[in-house]
């Protein structure tokens, strides 16, 4: 039994467990490889035309692996640890990645999925549920409860004790680099942004940096407790990291047509005033010219401003 | 305090005349139209969906018409529709209008004490007892599901009648005389009427082409965001069933959990929900073609998460059980040929399945 795991969408925020988990578990695991133009192809080819980058994206690792391995793991995150939802599309992937899925099988039609597996509905913020159902589908390949309940408090071990995201010292400027971890931590899709940046003396810290307790004190004079997890981890860690004066900067990295993002960035924009913000829209396109120059304008943004408060 | 809200269908109807009997006044911002989506555009973030950019348009233009508190629906996700206030907000502060809120959010989601807390907030100032509005409340229902009714016999008769534009005019018609109704009795005597008006029609002797029209919620109840399809389709003479009205979604957010009576068939393409409709755009689907469709129309807003779901599963299903679908996607552009064009072709090709009539035969 060959399992592909691939490596798009939330797998970098989850990457301890997944990791840990599957290593316990002691399967033949096929991890793909970073993302490329190729694997970008092959995905878009038979995905569906108005699915974002980052679904395009994990369309071709799937693919891909689904070309080597027996089954491709698909989770269906239903929300976050606390409870928010993260996207349709997250509730959805495996019925988005469907057809990859089982380009090389014949198409069962009581059996849509094909030969993904852990594509039963997760609800990361009820452990035992979530841990029900990761128990089903790791009995249902093949693996006894014993394995089971061993692999899955290793990885929750191991999600717990591993600090995810960036947080640069050194550098003349710091940005909060703001947007989804699929996004940030795909050096393709970002066109190698966070290099980019620390070339040019800028240093980056990301979401996770920030606990909870400050994001939600962020929350408090909306019109109701927002139900997206990106909105907190961007709207809420921004207006904190202005406020802790810890950050010269923001800028946000979006993917073409993402829906919360729409939504998400103009909040921001509109309750920062007139604080340095920067959006780059990721798309398919690979030209990196334009994506350098927006960014050298920022950094002249960000030089000129000791100067406007003097 | 002058309530306004956004546009869906009929909905300014059955709320003006309910206000009336109860003796508050709101403001009704102007029809959607290329005026107020445009006035929408210029201040919406430009990835937002079109149900969005409307909406932001009408509450611009009531705020001119001199309403200064908003009612919104919403619901706790994932799609953005619950999301909606929170932006409004947002933007049309900068844009000078200060609108006090009152956000609808479905009673699963904050408690039943809460929702009619919220929604004592609307009658506050005039002193009607709660009793006497939730009476009148209940009988607007009634009329909601009239209309409901009314429009659903229309869509399917339209197939079977000898002249299909006369279903479209008797329509537009009833719709011209309930803007004059003064109460909601005068509103229901209109609605019987033109159901036995239409009760008279004559019929023809042909098996219409049937299809099911789905999709996104707002699309399906809005006409000006779906170009008026369903003229479209009673143009063409095509039978059609239509689950999501205005009765539908009362029921949906304010009355119960969505269910369809008992699920027949648990359709195994898409077995939870990933918001909006998406879930049951792929249930009727499934069940079409038992029930003898020939087809289904999705349509959806440029940018709709759950249906871009739904969508890529219909592609599946349609390969895997010879289902055939027509997926419209609108957007700003008000250009309507191409529409229409793409349905017509999609007709003309159930006709001529039906009929056994293939290219070249």
């Amino acid at each position: 039994m060959r399992l592909g795991i691939p490596g798009g969408m939330y797998y970098y925020k989850y990457e301890p467990f997944i990791k840990a988990f599957f290593n316990e578990l002691n399967v033949s695991a096929q991890f793909s490889v970073k993302s490329n133009k190729n694997i970008f192809n092959a995905g878009a080819a038979d995905c569906v035309d108005e699915a974002c980058f980052p679904v395009k994206l994990f369309n071709g690792h799937v693919a891909k692996l689904s070309e080597r391995c027996d089954a491709v793991v698909v989770p269906r995150l239903m929300n976050t640890e606390f409870g928010e939802s993260i996207c349709p599309k997250f509730c959805g992937l495996p019925e988005l990645v469907g057809r990859a899925g089982c380009s090389k099988n014949k198409i069962d039609a009581m059996k849509p999925q094909g030969n993904l597996a852990y594509t039963r509905p997760l609800f990361l913020n009820k452990p035992e549920a979530l841990e029900n159902t990761l128990a089903i589908e790791t009995v249902h390949l093949g693996f006894s409860h014993d394995q089971f309940d061993k692999a899955f408090f290793t990885g929750l071990d191991a999600q717990k004790y591993t600090q995810r995201g960036v947080n640069d010292i050194g550098y003349k400027y710091k940005v909060f680099l703001a947007g989804h971890p699929y996004n940030i931590h795909d050096s393709y899709s970002n066109l190698n942004l966070i290099d980019k940046l620390h070339a040019m003396d800028i240093g980056v810290i990301t979401e996770e940096f920030v606990c909870r307790g400050d994001k939600e004190a962020e929350l408090g004079n909306l019109l109701k407790m927002p139900y997206w997890a990106s909105f907190i981890d961007i709207f809420a860690t921004g207006k904190a990291l202005i406020k802790q004066r810890a950050i010269d900067g923001i800028i946000a990295l979006s993917s073409f047509s993402c829906g919360t993002d729409a939504f998400t960035l103009e909040m921001l924009k509109n309750h920062i005033g007139t604080f340095p913000f920067l959006v780059m829209k990721l798309d398919e396109q690979t030209g990196e010219a334009g994506f350098d120059t927006r960014l050298e304008a920022f950094e002249s943004v960000l030089s000129g401003q000791g100067r406007m408060h003097a | 305090m002058k309530i306004t809200f956004p546009h869906l269908g009929d909905a300014h109807r059955f709320v003006g005349l309910l206000m009336k009997e109860i003796g508050i006044e709101i403001v009704v911002p102007p029809l959607n139209s290329r005026i107020n989506l445009e006035q929408g555009i210029a201040v919406s973030p430009e990835e937002i969906c079109l149900p969005f950019k409307l909406m932001i348009g009408n509450l611009l233009q009531a705020w001119e018409m001199g309403a200064d508190t908003a009612v919104m629906p919403a619901t706790m996700g994932p799609c953005r529709l619950g999301e909606f206030a929170e932006l409004f907000n947002s933007i049309l502060l900068k844009c000078g209008c200060n609108y006090e809120w009152i956000v609808l959010d479905s009673p699963q989601a904050i408690g039943l004490t809460e929702t009619l807390s919220r929604l004592s907030k609307v009658v506050r100032e005039r002193n009607v007892p709660m009793v006497s509005v939730l009476v009148k409340l209940n009988r607007v229902k009634r009329l909601v599901y009239d209309l409901d009714k009314l429009d659903s016999k229309v869509r399917w008769l339209v197939g079977y009648v000898e002249q299909p534009s006369t279903c479209k005019y008797a329509l537009r018609r009833c719709r011209t005389e309930l803007s004059s109704a003064q109460t909601i009795k005068e509103a229901q005597k209109v609605i019987r009427q033109c159901s036995k008006e239409l009760d008279e029609l004559p019929l023809r002797n042909a098996e219409p082409i049937k299809l099911i029209l789905t999709g996104e919620i707002y699309s399906l109840i809005e006409p000006f965001a779906n170009h008026h399809i369903e003229e479209i389709l009673m143009d063409l003479g095509v039978s059609v069933r239509k689950r999501v009205t205005i009765g539908w979604w009362i029921n949906h957010t304010f009355s119960e959990a969505i269910q369809f009576g008992k699920e027949k068939n648990q359709n195994p393409y898409l077995t939870n929900n990933v918001g909006g409709y998406a879930k049951e755009t792929i249930a009727e689907s499934f069940d079409s073609i038992a029930e003898g469709f020939d087809g289904v129309i999705q349509i959806l807003p440029i940018g709709c998460m759950p249906e871009i779901v739904a969508k890529s599963v219909l592609g599946r299903m349609s390969t895997d059980m010879n289902l055939k679908t027509l997926t419209i996607i609108f957007d700003e552009m008000d250009g309507e040929a191409g529409y229409v064009t793409r349905i017509e072709a999609f007709v003309d090709m159930l006709e001529r399945r039906k009929n056994g009539l293939f290219f070249g035969s």
